[in-house]
C-alpha cells in the first residue's frame, strides 16, 4: 500500500519516509547495530579493561556477564569488541571464538567448531577431521604448546553459557578454565547468560566451580522512568549523535530536522509518556521499547508521514492485547455457555476438575431454568463444541488420555480466570442478554 | 587428518607488552598460572612424596600412592615439583633415570581413552583404546630386561569411573605386577574416594599409602601472597590479612585468595586514575571482596520492573495467606490484582502476568513448572523470603 502512495506521490517526501523507515527498522531489528549504551558505563569500562589486558598483555582470565534477557548483555560484548579491534596494539592480536550453547549442544560439536574457528591444523577447508578425543588432544596440545608472551592470546566467547553447564562432566568447562589458569596460550573466556546463580549452577561439578573465576559483571537495565523516555527520543530520532545515519547520509534534511522535533515533542507528550511509563513498569528491557516502537513506525507512510501520540498508543494497545481473552472473543454462543457453566463449576466446587458430563448437565439446567429452547442442542453437539474448547486448549485433561477412559469422563480443568471471562463476555459481540446474566448469577438459583 | 600435523596457535603480531607499574607487575606475579619453584608451606607433603618415589625408584619395584585434598591446596603443583626435582636428580645420576607420564580424567573423552593417552606417551604409538590396553597390558606384564621405571601421574582420578572399573583397575593392578616397575600418583579430590566408588578388588590393589592435603590456614595464605610478592611493596599488610582471613575461613582455596588480591589490584588502578603511584588498601579488598561473594539476587530484585516486584510481593503475600511455599500461578495473579488496586494502578492481563512469571522464571528468581499448564502452573522462590523482604525494605 504504502509503495503504491509512495509512487503517486512521486517526490523526496516518499524516499524519505522509506529511507526513515528502512534506518529505524533496521535500530530496531537488528540486534548488533551499536550506538550508545545507556546506563551501563561502569560494567564496559570493567569490560573493555579486561579484555585489553588480555590483547596487549597477555594475561587470562574469565568473566560471566549476567543479565535478564534483552538488557544488553551481547549489545555490550560487541560493543567493547568493536572498539577493541579499533585499537591499534590490539589489531590482529586477538583470536575470537564464537561458541552459542543453543547451536554446541555437546562438547563433541563445539570442539569442531572451536578448532574450525582457530584454523587448526587438522581443519581442511571447513572440515575438521579426527574422532572427538583426537580432537580434544590436539587443541590441548595446541594451546599447551604457546606461552604468555608470544602467542596470541585467544578469546572465547559463550553465548547462553548455562547450557553449556549441562554437557557430561563438564569437559569443554573445565579444560578452558585450566587453560585460562596455567601458563599456557592466554585464554579469556567470557560467558554470557540470564541465570542469576552464578555458582549454584557450577557446583553440579566440583573442580569447574573453583576453576571458575569468581568475576561476574552484572547488568541491571538503568533505573528512572526519565531514561526511558529519554532513551525513546534516540531509537526514533535520526539524530547525528546517536549513530552513523545523520543528515548527511540522509537525502532531505529539513525531513529529518521535522521528524527529530515531532520526536522531542512526542517524548513531552502525556499520553506518549503514560504509555511509556505503563511499558516501563511492566518491564524494563529495551527490547519490549524497540517492538513497541516498530509497530508505532510501521504506521508511518506517505499520507501519514510523521509519527502521532495515537500511533503510539494503538501500538501499545495491540501490545497489550490479552491473548486468551482473544481467543473467547471469536467463540460461538454455545462454546460461551459451556466455558460460562464450568466457571460455575468452578465456583461451587473450588476449583476441583471436572468432566464433560458434569459441564453437560449444568448446561442443561440453564436450559431449564430459563426455559429456552433457543440453546437445545443435541448432546453430541454440545460434545463437539467441548471437543473444540479442548483443541484450543481453553480446558485441559488433568491426565494423559487413554483407551480406557471415555471421552465423557475424562477430568478436565479450565485455563481461564474468572476475570478473563467476565472481560471477554463484556466485549463479546451480540451476546445474548440471558446468558450474560448467568454468567453473572453464579449461586443463586441453584 | 594430516598424519603428523603440529598443532599451534598462531603467533602475535606485536610483543606482549611488559608491565608498566608496581600494580601490573604484581597482578602478573599473583596470577594463579605463575607458579613459583618451590612452593610455600607444602614442605612436609613435598617430602612425604619424594621420599615414597625416591625409595621405589632405589628399590626398583612399583607401588600407588593415592592423593587427595580439596580443591586448591596445592596438590597438583607439590606432585610437579616432586617431579621436577627427581629428574633433576637422575640427570645427576644421584638416581636411576625413568620416564614419566601423565594423564588428566577431565581431558578425556572418556574413561578408556588413558589407554591410549598413556601408550602414545610412553611409545608414541597411536592405535584405539581396546587394542592400546592390550600393548600395555603385555608391555608391564613381561618381564623386560632394560627396562626404566615408569611414573604414572593420574590427575582426576574419579573420571575414571566405568561401571565395571576396569580402566581404574588395570591402572592399580599393574604396578603389582613384578616386573612393571611403575610408580603410580593418583591425585583426587575426596579422601574417602577408594571406600566410596571403587569395589573391593580395586581397592585393595590401591593400597594404604595415602595422604591428604589439608586446606590452608589464614596463615599459610599470608605467606604464599607475601612470598609471591616477593617484599614488592603493592599491599598493605592488613589487606593481606584480610584476605587470607576472609578465604581461610570459607574454604582454604589459594587460587580463591590469588584471584580476589588480583581484583584488588584491578579496583586500585581504577580508584587512582592519575598516574600517581598506588598501594592497595583494605578498602580495595573489602569491594574485591565483596563483589565475590555477595548475593546476586537482592540487586536483581531491586532492579526489576514495578510489575516483576509486585508479582515477588504478591507470591510473598500468598505464601503467607496459604502457609505453604508454592502457589499457582492464578493464586498469585488474585493477589497481584488486589495489591495493584490498592496502589491504584492499572492491573496487567493475564497474559502479562505469564510474562512477568517467565521472565523472572528465566533469571531463576523463582523455580517455574513448564508454562504449558498456564494458570496452573506452579511457582516458588528460588530464593529465602526473607532476602525477598530485606531487598523491599531498603527502598
Amino acid at each position: 500500500m504504502s509503495k503504491r502512495k509512495s509512487k503517486e506521490n512521486s517526490g523526496t517526501n516518499g524516499e524519505c519516509i522509506s529511507q526513515v523507515q528502512k534506518i529505524l527498522r533496521e535500530r530496531f531489528c537488528r540486534r548488533y547495530a551499536t550506538g550508545k549504551l545507556f546506563g551501563i558505563e561502569h560494567q564496559h569500562r570493567h569490560l573493555l579493561e579486561l579484555l585489553k589486558r588480555t590483547a596487549v598483555h597477555g594475561e587470562s582470565n574469565s568473566a560471566l556477564i549476567i543479565g535478564p534477557r534483552g538488557s544488553g548483555k551481547t549489545a555490550l560484548l560487541n560493543h567493547v569488541l568493536k572498539e577493541l579491534t579499533e585499537m591499534k596494539q590490539v589489531r590482529g592480536n586477538l583470536l575470537e571464538v564464537h561458541l552459542n550453547g543453543l547451536l554446541q549442544t555437546n562438547d563433541k560439536v563445539a570442539l569442531k567448531e572451536i578448532t574450525r574457528q582457530l584454523h587448526l591444523e587438522n581443519v581442511v577447508g571447513d572440515k575438521v577431521f579426527g574422532s572427538f578425543a583426537e580432537n580434544l588432544a590436539f587443541l590441548l596440545e595446541a594451546l599447551r604448546k604457546g606461552d604468555r608472551t608470544s602467542s596470541c592470546p585467544v578469546l572465547f566467547i559463550l553465548d547462553e553459557f548455562d547450557l553449556f553447564v549441562h554437557h557430561k562432566n563438564q569437559t569443554l568447562l573445565y579444560n578452558l578454565f585450566d587453560i585460562s589458569q596455567s601458563a599456557q596460550t592466554p585464554v579469556t573466556v567470557i560467558g554470557l547468560t540470564c541465570r542469576q546463580n552464578r555458582f549454584t549452577f557450577l557446583r553440579r561439578y566440583k573442580p569447574v566451580v573453583l576453576y571458575y573465576r569468581r568475576r561476574a559483571i552484572f547488568i541491571h537495565v538503568a533505573g528512572l522512568y526519565y531514561t526511558v523516555v529519554r532513551s525513546l527520543e534516540r531509537p526514533v530520532g535520526i539524530s547525528v549523535s546517536w549513530s552513523a545515519v545523520g543528515p548527511a547520509d540522509f537525502p532531505d534534511e529539513s525531513f529529518a530536522q521535522k521528524w527529530n522535533n515531532n520526536v522531542q515533542c512526542l517524548s513531552e507528550d502525556k499520553t506518549v509518556q503514560d504509555v511509556l511509563q505503563n511499558l516501563f513498569h511492566r518491564t524494563k528491557d529495551l527490547r519490549s521499547l524497540h517492538l513497541l516502537l516498530m509497530l508505532a513506525v510501521s504506521n508511518v507512510t506517505v499520507h501519514h508521514p510523521l509519527i502521532t501520540a495515537s500511533d503510539l498508543h494503538e501500538a501499545s494497545k495491540h501490545y497489550r492485547m490479552d491473548s486468551k481473552a482473544n481467543i473467547v472473543h471469536g467463540l460461538s454462543v454455545l462454546e460461551i455457555c459451556l466455558i460460562i457453566a464450568m466457571k460455575h463449576l468452578n465456583d461451587v466446587y473450588e476449583g476441583e476438575p471436572f468432566n464433560f458430563q458434569m459441564v453437560y448437565n449444568e448446561f442443561q439446567k440453564f436450559i431449564q431454568r430459563k426455559a429456552h429452547c433457543m440453546y437445545n442442542f443435541e448432546k453430541p453437539v454440545v460434545m463437539k463444541a467441548f471437543e473444540h474448547l479442548l483443541q484450543l486448549e481453553l480446558v485441559k485433561p488433568i491426565e494423559r488420555p487413554s483407551v480406557r477412559t471415555q471421552r465423557e469422563y475424562l477430568l478436565m480443568r479450565l485455563l481461564l480466570d474468572n476475570n478473563q471471562i467476565m472481560d471477554a463476555l463484556q466485549a463479546y459481540p451480540n451476546c445474548p442478554t440471558d446468558v450474560k446474566q448467568w454468567a453473572a448469577s453464579s449461586l443463586s438459583w441453584l | 587428518t594430516p598424519r603428523n600435523a603440529t598443532p599451534e596457535i598462531p603467533r602475535r603480531n606485536h610483543e606482549a607488552q611488559k608491565p608498566a607499574s608496581i600494580l601490573e607487575e604484581a597482578r602478573l606475579r599473583l596470577h594463579v598460572s605463575a607458579i613459583p619453584e618451590s612452593l610455600p608451606c607444602r614442605e612436609e607433603e613435598f617430602q612425604d612424596i619424594y621420599n615414597f618415589v625416591e625409595s621405589k625408584l632405589i628399590d626398583g619395584t612399583g607401588g600407588c600412592m593415592y592423593i587427595s585434598g580439596v580443591p586448591g591446596t596445592g596438590k597438583t603443583a607439590t606432585v610437579h615439583e616432586v617431579i621436577r626435582c627427581l629428574q633433576e636428580a637422575a640427570e645427576n645420576d644421584d638416581l636411576p633415570s625413568f620416564q614419566f607420564v601423565e594423564i588428566n580424567g577431565m581431558k578425556l573423552t572418556d574413561p578408556h581413552q588413558a589407554y591410549v593417552q598413556i601408550l602414545e606417551l610412553l611409545t608414541g604409538q597411536k592405535v584405539t583404546a581396546t587394542h592400546a590396553a592390550a600393548l600395555l597390558a603385555k608391555l608391564f606384564n613381561t618381564p623386560g630386561p632394560k627396562r626404566k621405571t615408569t611414573v604414572l601421574i593420574v590427575d582426576e582420578l574419579d573420571l575414571l569411573w566405568t561401571r565395571k572399573q576396569n580402566v581404574m583397575y588395570n591402572l592399580f593392578d599393574w604396578p603389582t605386577q613384578k616386573h612393571s616397575k611403575l610408580i603410580i600418583l593418583a591425585i583426587a579430590n575426596t579422601m574417602d574416594l577408594p571406600e566410596r566408588i571403587m569395589m573391593n578388588r580395586v581397592a585393595s590393589r590401591l593400597g594404604l599409602t595415602r595422604m591428604s592435603f589439608q586446606p590452608y590456614t589464614y596463615k599459610q595464605l599470608q605467606q604464599i601472597i607475601s612470598s609471591r610478592l616477593n617484599s614488592m611493596k603493592a599491599f598493605e599488610e592488613d589487606a593481606i590479612q584480610l584476605v587470607s582471613r576472609k578465604v581461610a575461613a570459607l574454604s582454604g582455596d589459594a587460587r580463591r585468595c590469588l584471584d580476589i588480591c588480583r581484583r584488588a589490584t584491578e579496583i586500585c588502578e581504577f580508584a587512582s586514575q592519575k598516574r600517581t603511584p598506588e598501594i592497595v588498601r583494605m578498602a580495595h579488598i573489602t569491594e574485591a571482596i565483596d563483589e565475590m561473594f555477595s548475593s546476586p539476587y537482592i540487586n536483581a530484585i531491586r532492579n526489576a520492573s514495578l510489575h516483576e516486584q509486585i508479582f515477588l510481593k504478591a507470591i510473598l503475600a500468598e505464601f503467607r495467606r496459604a502457609g505453604v511455599e508454592e502457589a499457582t500461578v492464578q493464586q498469585v495473579y488474585h493477589q497481584h490484582i488486589a495489591l495493584c488496586r490498592i496502589e491504584g494502578m492499572q492491573s496487567p492481563t493475564v497474559s502479562e502476568i505469564m510474562a512477568i512469571c517467565s521472565r523472572l522464571g528465566a533469571c531463576r528468581l523463582l523455580l517455574v513448572e513448564s508454562s504449558n499448564k498456564y494458570l496452573h502452573m506452579r511457582v516458588r522462590l528460588n530464593i529465602s523470603q526473607d532476602d525477598v523482604m530485606y531487598a523491599f525494605k531498603d527502598e
